[in-house]
């Protein structure tokens, strides 16, 4: 009898695990439903993890997205076109020689447990960085060249900088409340929760690798948001988030691939936002890399430096093939370097200039340049070695795996021999950072202001002889691009600075020491069952998540609750004028069943024919 | 040892052993089965370039759309970026199949020499190794696996590398128990008495006897080895080479891609089943094997 | 992993040989003595392996974000990476012995912390899942030899072959295809779940079923084929025909003697797998999102956060070399022939 008992409650057990958590939720999705009502709560769905929710210390994207809604700063980018505009700093000014800034705080400030917010804050967080290394961890670029900060009175904050700094309009640090983290004795630590801030929410709970809880905050200045929680749920897979979103367990997510933005679409209950983003894609092309001092450095391969090569390069290279094949179709075709989303800087090759994508024209450019093709249809080198170059991918990147495969048939056409190396994001950095590649793969986020990325190309940016200390891009060093990097500095004629910027994107195009890729769109999707909209930055064709300041999560308008705010730079809102939500047809999906059935029938097969085989077994096993 | 005759004669021993272990395995409907399926995967994959065209593994020579169904001109559809995956499923097999060989042979080269070892050497270099032996079994050998994938430059050669010498222990144990049953035997202490050194009675006696044991091992272990490399290709460790695609990274392809959300079955399904069929096949034909040579079973 | 088809000289070598009763402590000792010296090895492998990784830590840290000279040395000289590697090595001893595994690089917060925060979640996972892999494996196995070269034995054995045949994250992926939006498919719980324990509780079973089948259907095949030719064998023992000759009915026999003799091989096997098991863990946590300890270390190979790594691989590989000298110890214990002796 034992043993049925225990076959028995082996069944019980198996049983129970899988049919009462199905026969539980199996009213779940309306149970969502209905507790959503009641609490309002936006679920975002985000594939990256919180490093730590630190201010001083998270430099992730998923974190500083969520501290960006948990704490306010001086100054944020406005929602209409990424400019600067004033938050718990109502107004500002600067001195003469640039040196001082002076930042004078709003009325009635108050933290989210009700102790006022004054310029003491400020004061105490910078000054904290200024002290406290760890402190200087996620932010520390900011406050390298200052001097000193001081709270004059309660609403007057004072910053002296050793030298003019850019930046001090868009100082990405958040605000921490004096009365909370002077008492913190490891400032580096992870922070206690609930955490007190200033912004639109406050951070409740956070569950390592599971999700982070916010509530909203009553205190917030520019009023408390519609929406009651926010929750950003962590999804290690991207498909996981993606059917989490069609099941209706999430509300919101981003970083969508082509294949399930695609997906999407037949959803009626799901709306897509396809946004432009500041980010370019290009590979860089070592053209021999060396220290700001000049002194050579890494192990790029020397036959690079010459500028016919490269241009060979980038001439069998096809954006068009890549941004239909490797993003769907959902990116925009190379041109210059600063991304169309920044139409006034952006710059696309005049006819003469433009390199059409041609094996047949980079084949004629090499043999020209004196480039033989060896025994294997390899070409040889001014040395006569075969030209075999590395190409450099980052191994988690989507674009890098499915176009590497792209650049490596190209350069085959043409005598080029790539090895392709899927390196890890930090790999790749230090690798490119100490010049050791020939090719690899690079992106920017371009901000409004081009200045840093073109900063990247100059002789300056280059490392020293440890490669580190600056971050290189292409280790371009190149005079006549230098010369008029430092002529747009100084100019103040906005028209004549975007002259000079076009002028050097046409340098940049012609050293071909870096190729552009394409501009590749940012996917999202939303439940429009559960949520009018959201604002978007830029507000045409901008993004939700991700956003340079808090709009998207702050102006989230549950459905039924009237239109979707607009952000002015005065601190007011007001509705939108236009619909973000889009049409979608209706049609189900039957692939998973599909799936399961074919899935099903071949396991069937596979034993069946086993079976089939093992018949006569019985006979080897009966002589034991 | 200098007359041919003695040795000829042990060659007709083997000779009629082998035809009578042949005999016994043909009877075996598995082991019949199993070696089929496994002659016809090796075929197609030996003959893969002569019966396919391997440009098609070229991105950008890729005729059909991003992820089609099956049809006429692509019968188990298309990949990510338009490539036939019934082409790719063959060229996979080629990896995959070399892959599963030579790391198998690295961790039973590896296994043996330390089962031999242990057996044959005194109580010291016995417990040492057992000792190592023991470790590595109870090592997570995929942490490890992974470890060594990363700490070396990503290809064929690391893989085989991480995935051989993470799976010898349990060839090991198992040669040193067979090479204690072996050493305890009579002749072997003849041959010791004999004046026969240790490289003697190892190579022509120990060597010989343990081997049809290891050659079962082998033949099961393959199925684990190809198992182990498209575990490690779908974590992101496999060869980066487009042109040498393995099942693993077939499915790393469909799973970034969300072959899952799309619904696209002909892209989630072959390679799976491939891996599927070639495992069942070997174990098909190692379990047959076993009841051919391995004296317990035959006794039983 | 191909262990499980030759499962009896595994059990065997496994067995301890019976001795006089006096050596029971010497051998308690003796495995335990073994077990030591595993520790010992994976404490020194953790520490040169992850040493090896390629790349720099302090760039790492900085995750390629400017930063001066001055502020990397700093936090060199903070890690203790610029002496050398014997001084690091102790450093490193010295921590252990006081249950530290240093800083994480990427989270900020001590490895112990991380580790014991992951700990749960697997513990759960692997653990559900053994249980039930090993009942599941343990009753087909039975029923199997009983009725061996049965229609029952010839479908049950095949499928577990087919199903151990499969890669675990190949199967994860059909799973969640053929079940899409019938259970939840990343976590371990909803964000929005009531905070009472039942709704947490059965939350985190409804997230637990697709991973939990995933890995039972992985590893239950080695259970049932060992427990199936260990019954074989045993069924061919003397004892058991005089037990029938006694007149015992056949059920009676199966269960008061055959049995019980051949699980013991079958419960050595299950330790002596786990590190299998773990492995499997890896691909399941990944596919399904699962937080436990298997996605972290590969989470923290991709990052490279080493003393992550080294803290994960220290407690695995502790738990399994733990979990395999109580094994031994249990053994002793467990089994008549040698306690009778």
């Amino acid at each position: 009898m034992r043993s049925r008992r225990v076959a028995l409650g082996i069944t019980l057990l198996v049983t129970a695990l899988v049919t009462v958590p199905v026969a539980v939720p199996a009213g779940a999705p309306e149970a969502h439903a209905v507790s959503e009502q009641q609490t309002k709560i936006l679920r975002v769905g985000v594939t990256q993890e919180v490093d730590s929710l630190n201010p001083f210390i998270s430099i992730t994207r998923t974190g500083t997205d969520i501290l960006r809604t948990g704490f306010d700063y001086l100054t944020v980018y406005n929602q209409e076109d990424y400019s600067p505009i004033g938050s718990l700093a109502e107004s500002w000014e600067t001195s003469q020689d640039k040196l001082t800034w002076t930042f004078k705080l709003r009325d009635g400030l108050k933290w989210s447990d009700g102790e006022p917010l004054t310029a003491e804050d400020p004061a105490w967080t910078f000054n904290k960085m200024l002290d406290d290394e760890v402190a200087r961890t996620a932010n520390g670029s900011y406050v390298k060249q200052w001097e000193s900060v001081e709270a004059t009175d309660e609403h007057t904050l004072v910053i002296k900088t050793k030298v003019p700094q850019a930046t001090m309009l868009a100082l990405d640090i958040p605000i921490v409340p004096e009365h909370v983290w002077s008492k913190v004795a490891d400032i580096g630590a992870a922070p206690q929760f609930p955490m007190v801030g200033s912004g639109p929410y406050t951070i409740q709970e956070f569950k390592e690798a599971q999700f982070t809880k916010l509530k909203a905050n009553p205190n917030f200045w520019r009023g408390k948001p519609k929406v009651e929680e926010l929750h950003f749920i962590y999804y290690r897979n991207s498909d996981a988030a993606v059917t989490a979103l069609q099941n209706g367990e999430i509300d919101l997510v981003n970083r969508l691939n082509p294949t399930q933005f695609d997906s999407l679409e037949s959803n009626p209950d799901i709306a897509r936002n396809k946004a432009q983003n500041r980010r370019f894609n290009e590979i860089l092309i070592n053209p021999g890399a060396a220290t700001f001092d000049g002194k050579p450095i890494g192990d790029g391969n020397p036959a690079l430096k010459d500028i016919k090569l490269r241009q060979a390069i980038a001439t069998a290279i096809d954006s068009k093939t890549l941004v239909d094949k490797v993003w769907g179709g959902y990116a925009e075709e190379a041109q210059g370097y600063i991304p169309p989303v920044f139409g006034e800087f952006a710059w696309s090759p005049p006819e003469d200039l433009k390199r059409e994508f041609s094996l047949d024209e980079a084949n004629a450019m090499l043999d020209e340049a004196g480039y033989r093709k060896g025994p294997n249809g390899v070409r040889l080198d001014k040395q006569g070695k075969p030209l075999n170059l590395r190409l450099m991918t980052h191994a988690e990147a989507n674009l890098d795996e499915v176009a590497g495969p792209f650049v490596k048939g190209w350069l085959a056409e043409i005598g080029i021999n790539i090895t392709l190396q899927p390196l890890s994001d930090n790999q790749v950095n230090e690798s490119t950072t100490r010049g050791e590649f020939d090719l690899a793969f690079s992106g920017w986020n371009a901000n409004p202001d081009p200045d840093y990325v073109l900063s990247l190309q100059t002789c300056a940016s280059r490392p020293n002889a440890e490669g580190k200390g600056n971050t290189p891009d292409s280790f371009l060093c190149d005079e006549e691009y230098d010369e008029l990097y430092n002529q747009q500095l100084q100019e103040f004629d906005r028209g004549k600075r975007v002259d000079l910027v076009k002028q050097m994107q046409e340098v940049l195009h012609d050293r071909a020491t870096l190729v552009i890729l394409g501009y590749d769109n940012a996917l999202e999707a939303y439940r429009k069952d559960a949520f009018e909209g959201f604002p978007l930055q830029p507000r045409e064709g901008g993004v939700i998540m991700n956003q340079q300041g808090y709009w998207g999560y702050y102006g989230a308008t549950p459905a039924g609750e009237g239109p979707v705010p607009v952000f002015n730079d005065d601190g007011t809102a007001s509705a939108s004028d236009a619909e973000t939500s889009e049409a979608a047809d209706e049609e189900s999906s039957n692939t998973g069943v599909v799936l399961a059935i074919v899935g099903g029938v071949i396991l069937v097969l596979l034993v069946g024919g086993l079976l089939f085989a093992r018949g006569r077994r019985r006979t080897a096993d009966e002589r034991e | 040892m200098t007359a041919p005759s003695p040795r000829a004669l042990a060659w007709r021993r083997r000779g009629a052993a082998f035809a009578a272990g042949w005999k016994q395995y043909a009877s075996q409907r598995a082991g019949l089965v199993g070696l089929g399926l496994l002659v016809l995967i090796v075929l197609l994959a030996v003959l893969a370039p002569y019966i396919s065209d391997q440009q098609g593994l070229d991105v950008t020579k890729a005729t059909g759309g991003r992820m089609e169904p099956p049809s006429g001109e692509f019968p188990l559809g298309t990949d990510r970026v338009g490539r036939s995956v019934l082409l790719l499923t063959l060229w996979g097999a080629r990896v995959s199949l070399l892959v599963g060989f030579v790391a198998t042979l690295l961790s039973i080269a590896i296994g043996t020499i330390i089962g031999i070892l242990a057996a044959h050497y005194g109580r010291w270099v016995s417990a040492g190794l057992m000792r190592v032996t023991d470790f590595f079994l109870v090592l997570p050998s995929l942490v490890l696996a992974i470890a060594l994938s990363t700490v070396l430059e990503r290809g064929v050669g690391t893989i085989i590398l991480a995935i051989g010498l993470t799976s010898w222990p349990s060839a090991a144990r198992l040669v040193r128990a067979q090479t204690l049953t072996i050493e305890a035997r009579p002749y072997i202490e003849r041959s010791k008495a004999l004046g026969g050194g240790h490289l003697h009675v190892i190579g022509k006696h120990v060597l010989p006897a343990v081997l049809p044991l290891v050659f079962v091992n082998t033949t099961l272990a393959v199925g684990s080895a190809i198992v182990a490399e498209s575990t490690l290709s779908f974590l992101g460790l496999g060869d980066p080479d487009p042109m040498r695609p393995s099942w693993g990274s077939m499915l790393r392809s469909a799973w970034l891609d969300s072959a899952v959300i799309a619904g696209a079955w002909w892209y989630l399904l072959p390679p799976g089943i491939a891996i599927g069929i070639v495992v069942l096949a070997f174990t098909m034909c190692g379990r047959a094997l076993e009841a051919v040579l391995n004296p317990r079973l035959r006794e039983g | 992993m191909s262990d499980i088809l030759t499962p009896t000289e595994d059990a065997l070598a496994e067995a301890p040989p019976p001795t006089r009763g006096g050596g029971a402590l010497r051998y308690v000792l003796t495995k335990i003595g073994g077990g030591l010296v595993s520790m010992a090895l994976v404490v020194v492998l953790g520490f040169l392996l992850f040493r090896v990784l390629p790349g720099d830590v302090i760039q790492t840290m900085f995750r390629g974000r400017p930063a001066s000279p001055e502020l990397m040395a700093e936090a060199e000289e903070r890690l203790g990476l610029n002496k050398p590697l014997f001084e690091q090595f102790l450093d490193y001893l010295w921590r252990l012995l006081h249950g530290d595994l240093g800083q994480s690089y990427v989270f900020n917060v001590p490895v112990t912390d991380k580790i014991l925060e992951r700990l749960g979640p697997t513990l759960l996972l692997v653990g559900v899942a053994t249980l039930i892999a090993v009942a599941l494996g343990l009753w087909l196995g039975t029923r199997s030899a009983w009725r061996r070269g049965s229609r029952f034995d010839r479908i049950s054995t095949g499928v577990a072959l087919a199903l151990w045949s499969t890669p675990t994250f190949w199967l994860g992926m059909l799973l969640l295809a053929a079940t899409s939006g019938l259970f939840p498919t990343a976590g371990i719980v909803y964000s929005d779940t009531a905070p009472d324990f039942l709704s947490q509780a059965l939350d985190v079973a409804h997230h637990m079923v697709l991973p939990t089948i995933t890995l039972v259907a992985v590893i239950y095949a080695q259970y049932q084929l060992v427990m199936r030719s260990s019954l074989l064998e045993e069924m061919g023992a003397d004892y058991l025909t005089t037990a029938r000759a006694k007149g015992l009915r056949d059920d009676l026999v199966r269960r008061r003697h055959a049995v019980p003799n051949a699980l013991l091989p079958t419960v050595t096997l299950v330790f002596l797998h786990l590190g299998f098991v773990i492995a499997g863990a890896v691909s399941v946590e990944t596919v399904f999102s699962w937080p436990g300890l298997g996605l972290l270390t590969y989470d923290a190979l991709r990052v490279r956060d080493l003393p992550l790594l080294q803290g994960t691989f220290v407690v695995l590989a502790g738990a399994v070399i733990l979990m395999n000298v109580l094994a031994d110890v249990l053994y002793r214990v467990l089994d008549p022939r040698v306690r009778a002796s």
